[in-house]
């Protein structure tokens, strides 16, 4: 680190430490209130009699008020959250990798791969070989983002095994436009159905995710998380571009290497268990930026909380705004989104 | 083409203008005009291009100098509509399953040729089998991408008819009801000249339904209609054919409260009403047994009461779109519930 990087650093200490606080608060409040919010009209009493009950403390609420409750709602919060946090935190950890500001998780032809997966398990209706507790479509949809992640680093790798940053995004966008013509074609040769349900599993949702499934996602989001947060002063060097990373003694290989693969597998992760929920990973990362600066030690935390509480709050939205209906979350996160960013871009621009 | 004055299709039956339903709207002075040329025709016995056939569907009106010989059928819809008059003897193909053709017209079915079994013929295939009347279930049939435009097809002389109920301009289509249904089966057996199969065709349904409508066996009971899917469930709503059957025997839709035919709905609904009966729409690309094994396996679907007592009912997906089969349909599930209760 330069003298330069460093004063500025010690003030978004405070910053960071503050704004992680306030989120923490906030998202414990906003997790409350997704679990008390929702189409059936449940009293805040009934919510913490049910998992009161469930906890075998009180007399619990009945069995289908409790099943609405803690095997309906609360994982579905959890998810959120996690989901959130960890698409927030790949998404800043690639835009960081590829000096890329437009990069998101989805970067490496992930959704592409994701969704021929999905529609390949949709439109044969390969219903009964799920994997690992999962359903069929949720191992496709892991089985063909993990393909193609794996097509677009044999493309982008070098004969001596180095990895080419530059033609890595150019593989995802060829790998990903190649897994999409599939997906169309499969859609279009499908069954009268294919359309609508290959449209609803794109736009992702985690009405789906119950306590099997949240298990999973909540120990791939701890784990990329502790990775990341380890190679923040990484990442630090990598945002000062590639020699800079180099000069600094970092090993730029070994490093790139690591972070891309955690970041990759955390959202085939991700994707096959909630679809492709769009807008978190790309915008987040640049909103917390804006709240505490570049540094990654201080980012990465604000970054995981505004995402799972964007999330959060996206998927309050999609079960309530239509009542008796549930709306896909990636339209929310991008209407909701879209007019934050747009507020906090306009709000820098004027400070600047 | 002359015609006699006594117009008579290839079955020999006599075809007549008429208003079948008294809400089909067919412009009176139309009407007239037409049964004016028609005895100016008779008088004259000459080659007359009168419009001896004319209906209105979906704001188009649709002529005919005489019924259907070479009729083809579009969708799986419009062909068992047309084969449930017993049209098959005037159809020159029929194109683009759902799924399978009913059991009762399968051997009908096999008497005409099916140009494409998945999909929309290409323009050029239909074309070469010299259709007089092409009709469709969806208007995306006439999409200048799968056979082309009613006004391309006007300009050939050959006329063109979509479901009501598929109308381009949804301001256009019916209300889902019984009677809507009936409208539709009564021009295919005008456009066909047959409209004494029509009639009886109604008129078992109108029967039939009295029946169940009387019996109720569903009087007092709520229905989830569980159509696909299962993170969100696809759900039949307040005005469609899932509710036009749970209507006819009797039942709550726990639903009502969507608008359309189906909707995304939501576990926590379903969680909270604890519905008597669960209905299954049976299809190829979600079939009843996925929809059963999925409730008796999730953690929380699992204790609703009528997953508990089994009280499922299974019908054809094709039985639950209007059309001829939802009479069906809701025989299906008055006999199912009618089991469950005795």
């Amino acid at each position: 680190m330069t003298a330069s990087t460093r004063a500025p650093a010690r003030a978004a200490t405070t910053t960071g430490t503050a704004w992680s606080v306030i989120l923490v608060a906030l998202l414990a409040v906003s997790c409350a209130a997704g679990v008390a919010i929702g189409a059936a009209d449940l009293s805040i009493g009934t919510v913490v009699e049910s998992i009161a009950g469930r906890l075998g403390i009180g007399r619990g609420t009945d069995l289908l008020t409790t099943h609405i409750v803690v095997d309906l709602r609360l994982p579905r919060v959890l998810a959120a959250a996690a989901i959130g946090a960890g698409l927030a935190l790949c998404g800043a950890v690639l835009q960081s990798l590829t000096g890329n500001q437009l990069a998101d998780p989805y970067l490496l032809g992930m959704s592409g791969g994701a969704s021929l997966g999905a529609v390949l398990a949709l439109t044969t209706g390969a219903s009964a070989v799920g994997a690992l507790g999962f359903g069929a479509v949720s191992t496709a949809a892991f089985l063909g983002a993990l393909g193609s992640l794996l097509l677009v680093f044999l493309i982008a790798t070098s004969r001596s095994g180095v990895l080419l940053p530059g033609r890595l995004v150019l593989a995802g966008i060829a790998v990903g436009q190649l897994a999409a013509a599939l997906t169309s074609a499969l859609v279009l040769f499908g069954d009268r159905d294919a359309a609508h349900r290959v449209l609803s599993w794109t736009l992702g949702s985690v009405a789906g995710v119950r306590w099997s499934g949240l298990v999973g996602i909540l120990v791939v989001v701890a784990v990329t998380m502790t990775i990341v947060l380890a190679y923040s002063r990484v990442l630090d060097s990598f945002a000062f571009g590639e020699r800079a990373a180099a000069s600094l003694g970092t090993n730029v290989e070994r490093s790139r290497w690591v972070l891309y693969a955690v970041a990759s597998l955390c959202t085939a992760a991700l994707v096959a268990q909630a679809g492709i929920i769009g807008f978190v990973g790309l915008v987040v990362p640049h909103a917390a930026r804006m709240l505490v600066g570049p540094l990654h030690a201080r980012l990465l935390p604000v970054v995981a909380l505004m995402g799972a509480l964007l999330l959060v709050w996206a998927d309050i939205a999609a079960r309530t705004v239509m009542p008796g209906r549930e709306l896909p979350i990636s339209i929310v996160t991008a209407i909701v989104g879209v007019p934050a960013f747009v507020w906090l871009l306009r709000r820098q621009g004027a400070r600047a | 083409m002359t015609h006699t004055c006594m117009f008579s299709t290839s079955h020999g039956r006599r075809v007549a203008l008429r208003t079948p339903v008294s809400h089909r709207v067919i412009a009176s002075a139309a009407a007239s005009l037409a049964a004016a040329l028609t005895l100016s025709a008779c008088g004259g016995s000459s080659n007359s291009e009168a419009a001896t056939i004319s209906l209105e569907n979906c704001g188009r009106t649709v002529t005919m100098s005489g019924p259907a010989e070479r009729g083809v059928t579009l969708n799986q819809g419009a062909t068992e509509t047309a084969l449930s008059i017993g049209a098959q003897g005037q159809m020159a193909g029929t194109a683009y399953l759902d799924d399978t053709i009913a059991p009762q017209w399968q051997a009908a079915y096999a008497e005409v040729p099916a140009l494409d079994e998945k999909d929309f013929p290409s323009r050029e295939a239909l074309l070469e089998t010299k259709p007089d009347l092409v009709t469709a279930s969806y208007s995306s049939a006439f999409d200048d991408k799968a056979v082309g435009s009613h006004e391309s097809f006007d300009e050939l002389g050959v006329a063109t008819y979509v479901s009501p109920f598929g109308c381009k301009d949804r301001s256009k289509r019916p209300a889902v009801a019984w009677d809507s249904i009936a409208t539709e089966i009564t021009d295919y057996g005008i456009m066909f000249g047959r409209e004494n199969e029509a009639d009886a065709v109604v008129a078992q349904m109108r029967e039939t339904l009295t029946g169940i409508e009387a019996a109720a066996p569903a009087k007092g009971k709520s229905i989830f209609w569980y159509d696909s899917k299962t993170t969100t469930p696809y759900v039949g709503a307040n005005a469609g054919g899932p509710q036009l059957i749970i209507d006819a025997v009797g039942g709550t839709n726990i639903f009502a409260g969507l608008d359309g035919s189906w909707a995304d709905g939501s576990w926590e609904t379903v969680l909270a009403a604890n519905p008597d009966v669960i209905v299954l729409a049976d299809a190829s690309w979600d079939t009843a047994e996925e929809k059963k094994n999925y409730l008796r396996g999730d953690p929380a679907l699992r204790d609703l009461k009528a997953v508990r007592e089994d009280a499922f009912v299974v019908l054809p997906f094709s039985t639950t779109t209007p059309g001829p089969r939802t009479i069906e349909g809701a025989t299906l599930v008055a006999g199912q519930l009618g089991g469950d209760g005795a």
